[in-house]
């Protein structure tokens, strides 16, 4: 009889290299952006200078509106979702029974936030923001 | 050198023949058509002719003077590609929206407009 590796040896090896390194190695990489990139305006904005319309000439539709003790607040986000998960397993459950498996997955969500707090008459009275997209994902994911 | 073809070229079939893409498209949507917004005017307009030209706000907000009517709406975007062992997931969201601020008389003070939504993007993660 002729072996099968002689007569079609690239399908042959297709199948046997495919079959294995799909059964035991597996690496994903994903990514979610939610929203528009936030502005540094600390050099633009003044507290007690500017003004709500200022401020929405200048940054657009917030993301979020609400009153907080008397002050009237504009959120703008913007999120970054990262996922990375790594899978190393061997098949063994059909000729051997148990299988040899081993996974890690992690996923860290980092927050570009600016607040804008607003007087009732529509001065500028506190700005706060926090840029996360700064902090790399596999340091701020493996630091406690 | 020769000796390397044969299970490079291997390696590379099993890459193709075992690998897929996919797109996705999500739209959350919301009819209001934002090119007639210059015609209202801060100080005069009402909540009435912005309902009226915008139709039922997304969300309103009780502030310290008034309110805020929010119109919302976004695009999202997807895509994955598969690898053999090695894959790809990216989802990219953006909206457009429209806030505009009322006083207690239910008058237009002021308005804030982004327009984001065209910015979504099918891609990669990196």
């Amino acid at each position: 009889m002729v072996s099968p590796f002689k007569v079609f040896p690239f399908l042959v090896y297709s199948f046997l290299v495919g079959s294995l390194i799909t059964g035991c190695v597996s690496y994903r990489v994903i990514k979610v952006v939610e929203g528009r990139s936030v502005s540094n305006i600390f050099e633009e904005f003044r507290v007690g200078a500017t003004t709500l319309k200022e401020a929405l000439e200048t940054l657009g539709a917030p993301d979020q509106v609400a009153e907080l003790e008397g002050k009237d607040v504009l959120i703008y986000r913007r999120s970054l979702l990262s996922n990375s998960g790594l899978s190393f397993g061997i098949p063994l459950t059909d000729i051997w029974g148990p299988g040899f498996d081993f996974s890690a997955y992690g996923e860290l969500v980092r927050y570009d936030l600016l607040l804008l707090s607003f007087t009732p008459e529509g001065i500028l009275s506190e700005i706060a923001s926090a840029k996360g997209s700064r902090y790399p994902y596999f340091k701020t994911i493996l630091s406690d | 050198m020769n000796r390397f073809r044969e299970p490079l070229f291997v390696l590379l079939l099993v890459f193709f023949l075992q690998s897929c893409a996919g797109w996705a498209k999500n739209k959350d949507y919301h009819p209001f058509d934002a090119s007639g917004l210059d015609k209202l005017i801060p100080g005069k307009s009402t909540a009435t002719q912005v309902t009226e030209m915008l139709g039922a706000p997304s969300e309103i907000v009780k502030l310290s003077n008034g309110n805020a009517y929010i119109y919302r709406r976004s695009l999202s975007k997807g895509t994955g590609l598969w690898l053999l062992i090695v894959s790809f997931g990216n989802y990219d969201k953006h909206y457009d929206q429209i806030v505009i601020f009322f006083d207690k008389k239910n008058t237009m003070t002021h308005y804030g407009v982004t327009l984001d939504a065209h910015k979504a993007a099918y891609g990669l993660p990196f």
